[in-house]
């Protein structure tokens, strides 16, 4: 009888050790991070944090022709950084407001491909940086400044980013965000103080090169607060992502 | 050996029962045979399909999807048409509508597979119908994938699981433009072989052609006004259509129209040459009237087997059924201002102020609208108006500051604030209102009967309520979820006409024909505006602009879901709701005066619409792109 239970414990023991093997792939410990940067002024292109603003778009090759794309979104100053990448070859892109980095013409045959084919090796980091023309380029002139009325007025200018015509497109919004965090953009901002000008066709491209001076609205700021301050402009292309400049702190007494 | 063959035979009786065949279909699954040879079988097998076809009634909003019966955040208030208490900004459909479109493709598929192995017990007349209603069914389903993602997978018969491989099976996505050349093909089929009457909520052949309008409409549009590119591999155009064919959808669109000439035609039973109160009563009834000559596929309710819930959920607050619902649709001003008959400024703005810049005065509210086109009052409940005997009260508040030398603006024009506490009595729900006494002695609540409540949004947000679709006699008792059955109207010969009249102007921009498009185009026009008692063309400046029949589209069909879609074909939307607040239209009693004056304000509650452009195309479901490979995403997602 002892016997018998020694032979099951026995065979018990062995069941329970096959299923010991070790088949667990690594963890992702590569880093994939860089930026995406004006051609022409070597900074990065502002964004906004999250789907609206720049992306990294990573097709890996590894194991197939047509894989699913993997996104990383971008930081809002135009940099991103992403430690849990796999191993793994990839061809990398960039989306936002920006000159696109692959062009196809009307018939669908690519004609700009400036997709950059990466290997990126486990526990390594790999940068990658675009050079890219931004479709419009805002510039701060002077610091924002708080008047005696309770808000604040800006002063900017914006210009092409590209000098292809293709890209040259009508601005339709030009817009002074305000919030009280840092992180705004299109995608979160104070709607009772920020300046929306919306332009119809080509009434708007006569700003351009211009010094515009914009207020908040909505009259006086709530005081005794940081108030964080950033223009963004678009133009009519594609997903009518925005550019932006970076953001400026007025801090309200 | 006679014992051998006794043996023998004895043997082979034994033998013989158990010859029965055992290899018989389930007893307990309905068989093919038991459903394709009887006329009662198809009628069950359609009923089925139709039921699931993809039709934006009563029971679908964007969030919840097709056919469900809880429906409190209406699909206008995504439109700009109306603002809702439970829907405070556009959305784009987040239920995916995918796998039930290829479940519904599969049925038409294995029905036009099935029928013909079956023609013997039926004659050719009828297997020919029967397969171009199938082929309008999948052409419908098609055009319902086409506008929400552009192109996708085509379809066109039976896959077999697992007789073909997985590989086989992943079709990958199909170009736009071949999506919507298949649709043409399928309902031009249906438009051939489908007999001239069905039953009602089934497809005629006009059905057929009326789709068709529809759809190629839609491609026209695409091909004209998208500025999104998607490209798979092997240059098929995913995502728009070349601007070339912008023409050929138009003329299809238009020719389609014109099959349905003579077979239907706008509804005027009750309709009176200059008689105001005839043609509102006229426009109400084509709603509910079944044997309206307008009518063209409608999907029909019947109380208990098939509800919804649509006059409880939108009826005005004094008229709440026991459910507590009400008031959920409430039509903007920008929606009303899309209509004439009322002072306006010379934007196209309502005018409540006068010349001194101060409000003018009004002893009821109904007399701003005195002169409005019946159209609008059969589709908006405006202050005031009667709807079910009773008069529909709607007042932000009683004014009680002081009324000598006129009173001025509550707020700056533009203003998003809310009303200052000063001088304004108002109530926060309807429950709670504190009579206020008036200088004369008597007591008015500071709000209407329906509203509007600072604080519980359950009367009238806008300032005005809907009145289309709500049956006018239902008795309040009765006004319960799940109880409404009217018709909901997919198709009226309305819409025909101005899909017509838009193709037509279109075929006229694109320099095609010689005059006669945009001729047909503004008779169309004035034959709409006729019936629901508006101007015509030649008083308001002609046809000389596609807004034009753009704003008569959105008039007439208002409040019935497509409105939403025609600003994504038009490719405006994310133009018009860019951090955009809607307007709306407060009355207020004053009780210095004992007059009402209006002000007109961009919503209090500050409800931001902001279409995403992304939303053009819809996110393809990530589960069916795991499934497959071969379906690339839309941009953006």
């Amino acid at each position: 009888m002892k016997q018998l239970f020694y032979y099951i414990f026995l065979s018990i023991l062995l069941c329970t050790a096959y299923s010991c093997k070790k088949d667990n792939y690594d963890a992702p410990n590569a880093t994939l991070n860089g930026a995406v940067t004006d051609a022409a002024t070597g900074q990065t292109v502002q964004t906004e944090i999250g789907s609206g603003g720049t992306r990294i778009k990573l097709l890996e090759i590894s194991w197939s022709a047509t894989p699913t794309p993997y996104y990383i979104f971008s930081m809002q100053d135009g940099t991103y950084n992403n430690t849990k990448i796999f191993a793994s070859t990839n061809k990398i892109t960039a989306e936002g407001a920006f000159v696109p980095m692959v062009q196809t013409d009307a018939a669908g045959n690519t004609t700009i491909d400036q997709t950059q084919t990466v290997t990126i090796k486990g526990k390594g980091t790999a940068t990658v940086n675009f050079s890219v023309e931004p479709f419009l380029r805002i510039d701060w002139i002077g610091t924002p400044v708080y008047n005696a009325d309770g808000t604040i007025t800006a002063q900017f200018k914006i210009t092409r980013g590209t000098a292809n015509p293709a890209f040259q497109l009508n601005i339709s919004d030009v817009f002074l965000f305000v919030s009280s965090t840092r992180y705004l953009g299109n995608n979160d901002y104070d709607n009772r103080y920020s300046n929306h000008v919306t332009y119809d066709g080509a009434s708007g491209n006569n700003i351009i090169g211009q010094t515009l001076t914009y207020t908040t609205t909505g009259g006086a700021l709530p005081t005794k607060r940081d108030w964080f301050l950033r223009i963004g402009a678009r133009v009519a292309y594609g997903l009518n992502y925005y550019n932006y400049t970076d953001v400026k702190t007025v801090t309200v007494p | 050996m006679k014992k051998y063959i006794y043996i023998l035979l004895f043997l082979s009786v034994c033998w013989a029962p158990a010859c029965k065949k055992l290899d018989i279909a389930p007893m307990n699954i309905i068989q093919d045979k038991d459903v394709f040879t009887t006329e009662g079988g198809i009628q069950s097998y359609m009923a089925r399909i139709y039921s699931e076809l993809p039709i934006e009634d009563f029971r679908y909003s964007s969030t919840m999807g097709f056919n469900h019966f809880w429906l409190v955040n209406p699909f206008s208030a995504t439109s700009g048409e109306a603002l809702s208490r439970d829907q405070n900004g556009d959305t784009q459909e987040t239920f995916g509508y995918w796998d039930d479109a290829y479940h519904l493709i599969r049925e038409a598929n294995y029905f036009m597979e099935t029928l013909p192995s079956f023609k013997g017990s039926y004659t050719t007349a009828q297997i020919n119908s029967w397969l171009g209603e199938a082929r309008f069914i999948r052409a419908a389903t098609y055009f319902a994938l086409a506008k929400r993602y552009g192109g996708v997978p085509i379809v066109d018969k039976v896959l077999q699981y697992p007789e073909q491989s997985i590989a086989e099976l992943q079709i990958p996505r199909s170009s736009e433009e071949k999506v919507y050349d298949f649709i043409a093909a399928d309902l031009d089929y249906a438009y051939a072989n489908i007999g001239e009457t069905n039953q009602v909520g089934r497809a005629n052949r006009y059905v057929a052609a009326a789709f068709k309008s529809r759809a190629m409409l839609f491609a026209g549009s695409i091909a004209k006004y998208n500025q999104i590119t998607l490209f798979d591999g092997s240059n098929n155009r995913l995502c728009g259509i070349p601007s070339g064919r912008a023409a050929d959808y138009f003329k299809a669109s238009y020719d389609a129209a014109v099959l349905l000439n003579g077979k239907y035609s706008l509804y005027r039973k009750t309709w009176a040459p200059g008689d105001k109160e005839a043609q509102f009563q006229n426009y109400v009834n084509l709603f509910f009237d079944a044997s309206s000559s307008e009518n063209i596929f409608v999907k029909e309710y019947q109380y208990p087997n098939s509800v919804h819930g649509y006059d409880a959920y939108n009826v005005p607050r004094q008229l709440m059924g026991a459910n507590g619902y009400s008031a959920e649709i409430n039509p903007t001003l920008n929606f009303v201002e899309l209509f004439d008959g009322f002072p306006k400024n010379a934007d196209g703005t309502i005018k409540t102020l006068g010349a001194d810049g101060k409000y003018l005065l009004y002893t009821n509210t109904m007399d701003l609208f005195a002169n409005v086109e019946p159209r609008l009052r059969a589709t908006v409940i405006l202050p005031g108006d009667v709807f079910k005997n009773q008069n529909i009260e709607i007042r932000r508040g009683i004014f009680t500051g002081g009324v000598s030398g006129g009173i001025s603006p509550l707020l700056p024009p533009g203003s998003t604030s809310i009303y200052p506490t000063a001088n304004i009595v108002s109530s926060s729900t309807g429950a709670s209102q504190v009579p206020y006494t008036l200088p004369d002695g008597t007591t008015m609540n500071p709000a209407g009967l329906s509203g509007v409540f600072t604080a519980d949004g359950t009367g009238a947000v806008s300032g005005f309520a809907i009145r289309k679709y709500l049956v006018p006699d239902k008795p309040t008792s009765d006004v319960l979820e799940n109880h409404s059955d009217q018709t909901w109207i997919e198709m009226r010969y309305a819409e025909v006409l101005l899909n017509r009249a838009e193709a037509a102007f279109e075929l006229t921009t694109l320099g095609q024909g010689t005059g006669s498009y945009l001729s047909d185009a503004s008779t169309i026009i004035d034959q709409l505006r006729d019936r629901a008692g508006a101007d015509p063309l030649a008083l308001t400046g002609g046809l000389t602009d596609v807004n034009v029949i753009r704003r008569e589209r959105r008039k007439e069909l208002g409040f019935e879901n497509k409105t939403w879609w025609d600003l994504r074909r038009w490719r405006i939307i994310d133009k018009e709701q860019n951090s955009t607040i809607y307007r709306t239209l407060m009355p207020f009693y004053a009780a210095g005066a004992g007059k009402y004056f209006f002000d007109a304000r961009l919503d209090e509650r500050n409800s931001r619409y902001t279409f995403d452009t992304r939303w053009y195309y819809e996110q393809i479901p990530q589960a069916d792109i795991a499934k497959s490979q071969n379906l690339i995403q839309n941009p953006g997602y």
